[in-house]
């Protein structure tokens, strides 16, 4: 060992002196070599002759030896870089261009590995993330949804394999806490007493909930949020021990959870589900998310299996309810980023794809640089330089320019990441927001080099493979060989290949957005003022106070200046979502769950459709003597109407809603997209507003000018008729239909941004190689205009080699764009996925870009002076 | 045979190297001209494959190289064996006989 590190320290740091020495053997073999022949009866000068043509290049064998010495590696290649930076240097123009080009590519890539690398590939932060997994419903293998609450407690003591089992409501209440100043809204969310448990989180002050008080009849305890806690109290801290009073009831806040803590849904208080609390109370009604914590070494397999044999137990004693349903156990990460992976490996593949072009632009720079170097290549190897070492030189200098564009690629990406996180949706899934950290580093530099072997490795394999004395003879005069012509036209459709086939996926994803945006929602978003408001129920014990509030209500709101109408809701369309209930002609129900038909529950006052803009179809609307006491009525959708009356009169059949109360149907409307924008309108049914008696409606109001106007005369009317009624929230409609596409303008962007890259990229890359032909090619140019050529003749004549090739890209771009576009299948709204406008579309922006980059250098040929074109001869 | 030839076996080289230095300390152009000698011209070893031999030998510390007197008074560098030379030279003799031997067998089957 010593001695190695004796060799590298000594050619090192004893260069000098061991090539002194190296000199002098070689003098002296020289030397004995002439004595040698001379005594064999030669001449003194012939000898030395002869001598020489034996040893054969003393500086070759030189260059083989110092090679061999420890350490020279690291010599040759300090010895490379410093070359390296030279002549970079020298092509200011050429770093310059290659080093932007690639920037951009590698910042994009390390930009999007950030948020890759922290959304899919880090765990959740909660210890040993990697044991939490979520169920699921199933009915009959398929998955559905939420886990019905009563299950829950069966799946929680019969299966093994769980050291906690916790479950969650799938929603947040608003509770009103009143006492200690004004009344205020706060989301409450309902969990069992062991859901922190499971997720392995203890509070910050405090205790956490204990099993006993999750019983009927426990002792009345709330946990609060850090942030919630300051508001209230000031100082998290104080909140502990203190009483709530939430919706009228009296709670103890026993404990406060961490800073920042938030677990599938923002709330302010978590209230415990008790046994017979308020949702759920039946086998087949299904809100709960299941979320389980497996003991260490348990298997995802075996936990699988345990909660089927509940399940099949299950089915056994209570078949109405569970025949066919199960539990699917998935791991809990894998199911919260379901929906922004595909987004995600989508922007990344595209990032890829722009740095793969960005290679082969950048490959091409180096190509027709390496062609002005040859005479030199061909120089150095005559005088003794391996192939071998000017190989390694020239992958130095592409890779020092690439290292270096990675660093600037690292500042583009700042910026970069920013943007993509304040638009795709991460933050809703509880996970660290992405930063550029040592991981991301470590893959940018990895990046870096790897794409600077990929663009060095072609251009300095050509530019070294010529015989030193044929490119000597023809010094000055390059020779555009065939072969390289031929890998910078590959290059040119490599490129122009990869744009269009970027430009394809864009134009899909531009023309969902665009169909997206006009989508028929089925009621009006427009001039459309949205909002929360609830009365105390304590002031308005009986439903009709209620209703007369509400009525009240609407005919002041209708008397502002500015206001066409106001209508209320339980649940506005795309504000709040869900809430289905299981419907179905009375005296018919259904023969098995599986069969059994649910739609949007909703209940409104006389007027709403009206208001909503959504066309009643036949019958009539909600009146205003549809109040308690009178039959019950409701107003079904046009889906509804179908599925259960096929082919009949629904208007005066009466319909069974949620097993609970049978309704007369006095109306047919329209079906309206309630919670999705994309799929199909939900099917849906309204009730009487009067006849449900709720505390708590969304208002929405209906405009002549900007709705925002109308917030404070709201507000002030409410304070003025009861200032213990609370309104929250004001929103239009049309800034919550936009935030629905704000995820998928994102992507859309980011892709778009992506395309014109690559697609000026292309552009550069097309310019490129034809001005570089065009220079090539002067003599011949002027000699061709010298015998009579025109102009415009040989304007087609270089244009038509630019075109082949942009040809040829577009063909092989769209071939590839076709299977391509299948990634983007689930994103990729009602267009299909040879939706031909798209690839139109993409060919004719690309070619027409193309045809510029051809026409400039072709134009510049064809105005040239004879005379000077030949002169450069 | 040109010494192209030779570099096909790079490992045989170095044995011939240092079999030859086993015997007495030798300059470069001598080290050359034992080798030719010894076998009758099949191996002429040129100085593009032997100055790189004798620089990894020396790097390995197999051999050592000292200035001295030729036997016509010049200054040359005089390589010798080191122990770990001896060593490696006991170790390359061994494995070469058991090619020797095994392409023998190979060669003589029948």
């Amino acid at each position: 060992m010593h001695t190695w590190i004796k060799g590298v320290f000594r050619s090192l740091f004893r260069k000098a002196e061991l090539d002194r020495d190296l000199d002098e053997e070689l003098d002296s073999y020289l030397a004995m070599l002439i004595d040698e022949k001379v005594r064999a009866g030669l001449e003194r000068e012939e000898a030395g002759r002869q001598a020489r043509i034996e040893l054969g290049g003393a500086e070759q064998v030189k260059e083989k030896v110092r090679e061999l010495r420890l350490g020279a590696t690291l010599d040759t290649l300090l010895q490379d870089i410093r070359y390296a930076l030279r002549t970079l240097r020298k092509n200011r123009g050429l770093t310059a261009a290659a080093g932007l080009i690639l920037a951009i590519g590698i910042g994009a890539n390390t930009a999007l590995f950030t948020t890759v690398n922290s959304v899919l590939l880090r765990a959740l932060p909660f210890p040993h993330a990697d044991r939490l997994v979520i169920g699921l419903k199933t009915m009959g293998g398929v998955p559905s949804g939420p886990v019905s609450r009563i299950d829950y407690f069966d799946y929680r003591e019969g299966v093994e394999s769980f050291e906690e089992l916790g479950a969650l409501t799938t929603f947040t209440q608003q509770n009103t806490v009143t006492g200690g100043g004004d009344p205020e809204l706060v989301q409450a969310l309902y969990v069992t007493w062991n859901l922190f448990r499971t997720l392995g989180v203890e509070p910050a002050a405090g205790r956490g909930f204990l099993p006993e008080e999750e019983a009927r009849g426990g002792a009345p305890v709330v946990m609060i949020s850090d942030g919630y806690g300051q508001r209230r109290f000031g100082n998290a801290e104080a909140a502990v021990g203190t009483s709530l009073v939430l919706d009228g009831e009296a709670l103890t806040v026993v404990g406060v959870m961490p800073p920042g803590f938030r677990f599938m849904y923002d709330a302010d208080v978590w209230r415990l589900i008790d046994r017979d609390g308020p949702f759920d109370t039946r086998r087949d009604s299904h809100s709960h998310w299941v979320v389980g914590r497996l003991k260490p070494g348990a298997t995802l397999e075996r936990a699988q299996a345990e909660s089927d044999a509940v399940s099949a137990a299950l089915a056994e004693r209570f078949p109405d309810s569970n025949e066919g349903k199960a539990l699917a156990l998935t791991d809990l990460q894998g199911y919260l980023v379901r929906n922004v992976r595909t987004s995600l490996l989508l922007l990344m593949g595209t990032a890829v794809l722009v740095l793969l072009i960005a290679c082969g632009n950048v490959a091409g720079l180096l190509l027709a640089r390496g062609e002005r170097r040859l005479s030199e290549m061909a120089m150095r190897t005559a005088l003794g330089a391996p192939r071998r070492r000017l190989l390694r030189q020239l992958v130095t200098e592409s890779v020092i320019l690439t290292v270096g564009a990675g660093l600037l690629g690292v500042a583009v990406s700042y910026l970069l990441h920013d943007v993509i996180l304040g638009l795709l949706p991460v933050g809703e899934l509880g996970i660290h927001p992405p930063a550029v950290d040592r991981a991301a580093l470590a893959f940018t530099l990895l990046v870096s080099i790897a794409t600077g072997l990929l663009v060095g490795i072609l251009p300095a394999l050509r530019s070294t493979s010529l015989q030193p004395a044929r490119q000597l003879r023809s010094d000055g005069r390059s020779t555009a060989g065939v072969h390289h012509g031929r890998l910078r036209n590959g290059l040119v459709v490599l490129q122009v290949a990869l744009s269009v086939a970027l430009l394809v996926g864009s134009g899909l994803l531009v023309r969902s957005m665009v169909r997206l945006s006009r989508v028929e929602l089925g009621f009006d978003p427009g001039n459309l003022l949205t909002g929360q408001v609830q009365i105390q129920v304590a002031d308005y014990p009986t439903p009709d106070e209620r209703n007369a509030f509400f009525t009240s209500l609407l005919e002041e709101v209708e008397a502002l200046p500015g206001v066409a109408s106001a209508t209320l809701s339980n649940r506005l369309p795309i504000l709040s979502r869900w809430q289905d209930w299981s419907v179905w002609p009375t005296g018919r129900p259904p023969g098995s769950p599986q069969e059994s038909f649910s739609a949007m529950a909703r209940w409104v006052p006389p007027g709403y459709f009206a208001t909503m803009r959504i066309p009643l179809v036949v019958g009539r609307d909600i009146a205003t003597t549809d109040v308690p006491g009178s039959p019950y009525v409701v107003v079904v959708s046009r889906k509804v109407a179908e599925t259960l009356f096929p082919g009949a009169d629904p208007l005066g059949r009466t319909v069974t809603i949620g097993e609970w109360r049978d309704c007369e149907v006095v109306g047919v409307v329209e079906d309206a997209r309630l919670n999705d924008l994309r799929g199909e309108p939900d099917p849906a049914f309204y009730m009487s507003m009067a006849q449900m008696g709720d505390a708590r409606l969304q208002i929405a109001v209906r405009t002549a000018g900007d709705p925002t106007l109308l917030v404070r005369p709201i507000e002030e009317l409410l304070r003025r008729k009861d200032p213990n009624v609370l309104f929250a929230q004001p929103r239009t409609m049309s800034t919550v239909v936009d935030g629905e596409l704000a995820g998928f303008r994102t992507i859309l962007l980011s892709l778009a941004l992506f395309a014109v890259v690559a697609v000026v990229l292309a552009a550069m890359g097309i310019y490129g190689v034809l001005a570089y032909n065009v220079s090539q090619r002067r003599s011949e140019l002027g000699l061709r205009l010298a015998i009579g050529a025109s102009e415009s003749g040989l304007v087609r004549m270089i244009m038509r080699q630019g075109m082949v090739l942009v040809a040829l890209g577009l063909g092989i771009g769209l071939a590839v764009a076709c299977p391509g576009a299948l990634v983007m299948r689930h994103l990729v709204y009602e267009t299909g996925l040879v939706d031909p406008a798209a690839y139109v579309g993409a060919s004719v922006l690309l070619g027409l870009v193309a045809a510029l980059a051809c026409y400039l250098p072709a134009r510049r040929a064809s105005r040239a002076n004879v005379l000077e074109l030949l002169r450069t001869e | 045979m040109s010494a192209d030839r030779g570099e096909l076996l790079r490992g045989t080289l170095d044995m011939l190297i240092l079999k030859t230095l086993s015997l007495q300390p030798l300059h470069g152009l001598g080290l050359a001209r034992r080798i030719d000698q010894v076998t009758e011209g099949a191996f002429q070893v040129k100085p593009g494959s032997l100055f790189p031999a004798l620089h990894r030998m020396e790097q390995k510390g197999w051999i050592e190289g000292a200035w001295g007197e030729s036997e016509n008074n010049r200054r040359a560098k005089y390589y010798r064996l080191t122990s770990a030379g001896r060593r490696q030279l006991g170790e390359e003799r061994e494995s070469w006989s058991q090619v020797v031997l095994a392409i023998a067998k190979v060669m003589e089957a029948t």
